[in-house]
């Protein structure tokens, strides 16, 4: 039948409820409920120009693994406790920059139509999203810290919240991709697995992050598994013991 | 509110998380906590029956507090659409129907303690065993009623029943987590007859919940503690899962 024939419907149905578009001016607060609440609106909105969202979302971002850092310092305290967050904020930045480009590439493979700034945005919005989940884990992430010696236990725990936080991070990137014309999943899903094992590298690249050390960082090459497996079974030296150490401020 | 809203709550239960609402189904959480809580230290001493009576209801408090941005986070991100204080008020709504379903148990479990032989009794350690057994079943079966009335709240406001199980799911694995290292903080909660009562063991920080079950299982399984612990959690799994598919045939969205 031609369209053109089609006669007018006579029936009225309800259209779904309106959701109120987002404000012009986008705050911290109306960037953290659209991330949460309404991710492809707000993945709209920033293919518009001046959203200001990037550096935002950046600052979200990093606010928040400075304190999940923080957090983590507190196992071993002493120098860890500005050390671990600048260590865990400056490494996660650093692997979103190092895979920004394959993320636009792999994008653009999976079909998405999108601006490189979009993008950025998108990727800073994600890091947001993590960093935020990271900071709901970090007062249990605290407890435990205060209450075990052990560097494996602590490790599992912070390499656990990391993953469940990146998981989250990607999936707001693919909706961010399929919302704007991608149509395969084989290229996120590959950028996914390199994202995560450059970050879980980081871990020890950047070591010791949990545990302490002479220097601030290690020159040994290391491949993160190989580190873990090591690290796993080995606890706080006696002699940097936390107790100690607070009870024996002058023991080091 | 009547106990009956809390135990058969309408579908539009969470539409409106006021702090009226909040603090009622707090206040009932609190008080059947409380009351199961002083039966359970009853047994090894009235003092130690008050000590677990507010430690009870803490352990629930300091759980929900910690985990309150991640749950609310989970609660939004895994698509059942409930904002910050209505995950606050499922989750409580949940914790107060186990405390109610305690509450209603402790004139039973106050006749127990008033039965069982006393701690510097022969027979005490089998009688603290028995206590021990008891209790784990009950607070085990009000944990299991409460979950599935939570699932029950969470289909009826969510979008499909993948989402009300995922967001489930989550909130159980993060707040059994952490409460079971406040449950290790907060000890004594029974109270081993050979130990003094106290409110908080000398040091309460010292250790994990999971350490102490992972070392206690692999001494009393011979070394043999990976096989036994994914045995452990097989039949812990299972019966929780059939349960929730379950709810899923029987409760359809409204």
């Amino acid at each position: 039948m031609n369209p053109q024939e089609t006669p007018p419907s006579t029936t009225t149905t309800t259209p779904p409820p309106l959701e109120a578009p987002l404000p012009e001016k986008l705050d911290l607060k109306s960037l953290f409920e659209a991330l949460l609440r309404r991710p492809q609106a707000l993945v709209a909105r920033l293919a518009e120009p001046d959203h200001g969202a990037t550096g935002k979302f950046a600052a979200m971002a990093v606010v928040s693994i400075l304190l999940f850092g923080f957090v983590l310092g507190c196992f071993a305290k002493h120098e860890q406790l500005w050390a671990a967050p600048v260590k865990v904020a400056g490494g996660l930045l650093f692997s979103g920059l190092i895979c920004f480009p394959s993320l636009y590439i792999f994008a653009t493979l999976a079909g998405a139509r999108i601006a490189i700034s979009q993008l950025a945005a998108c990727l800073a919005g994600a890091l947001a999203l993590a960093g935020l989940l990271l900071l709901g884990f970090a007062p249990a992430l605290w407890i435990f810290a205060e209450s075990t010696d052990s560097i494996g236990f602590m490790g599992t725990l912070g390499i656990a919240s990391w993953v469940i936080a990146v998981m989250f991070a990607l999936k707001f990137l693919k909706s961010v991709i399929f919302s704007t014309g991608g149509t395969q999943k084989g290229p996120l899903f590959i950028w996914s697995a390199v994202f995560l094992l450059v970050t879980l590298q980081m871990t020890t690249s950047l070591r010791p992050i949990l545990g302490r050390s002479e220097t601030r960082f290690t020159q040994e090459k290391k491949f993160f598994l190989a580190h873990w497996g090591d690290t796993f079974g080995t606890s706080l030296p006696p002699a940097l013991d936390k107790r100690q150490a607070e009870r024996d401020p002058d023991a080091r | 509110m009547h106990l009956r809203e809390l135990i058969q709550p309408t579908a539009d239960w969470l539409d409106v998380p006021s702090p009226r609402r909040v603090a009622r189904v707090g206040l009932a959480a609190c008080v059947g906590l409380a009351v199961y809580g002083f039966t359970v230290g009853f047994w090894r001493d009235p003092l130690m029956g008050v000590y677990v009576a507010v430690k009870m209801p803490l352990l629930i408090a300091l759980t929900l507090a910690c985990n309150g941005l991640l749950n609310g986070l989970l609660g939004l991100l895994l698509g059942t659409g409930l904002g910050f204080r209505q995950s606050l008020l499922a989750l409580l709504t949940a914790f107060a129907l186990a405390a109610v379903i305690l509450g209603s148990l402790a004139p039973v479990t106050f006749f127990l303690a008033w039965n069982a032989p006393p701690p510097g009794a022969t027979g005490a350690a089998s009688a603290h065993s028995a206590y021990l057994v008891t209790h784990t079943l009950l607070i085990g079966f009000a944990g299991l009623a409460a979950n599935l009335h939570l699932h029950r709240l969470l289909a009826a406001k969510a979008p499909t029943p993948a989402a009300a199980t995922a967001t489930l799911l989550a909130w159980l694995g993060g707040n059994a987590f952490l409460g079971a290292q406040f449950s290790w903080i907060l000890r004594p909660f029974f109270g081993t007859p050979a130990l003094k009562v106290e409110f908080l063991r000398s040091d309460p920080m010292n250790g994990t919940f999971y350490q102490a079950v992972w070392r206690a299982i692999d001494s009393s399984s011979g070394g043999f503690g990976i096989p036994v612990l994914a045995i452990i959690s097989l039949l812990i799994a299972v019966p929780v899962l059939g349960a929730i598919h379950k709810n899923h045939q029987t409760n359809p969205k409204p």
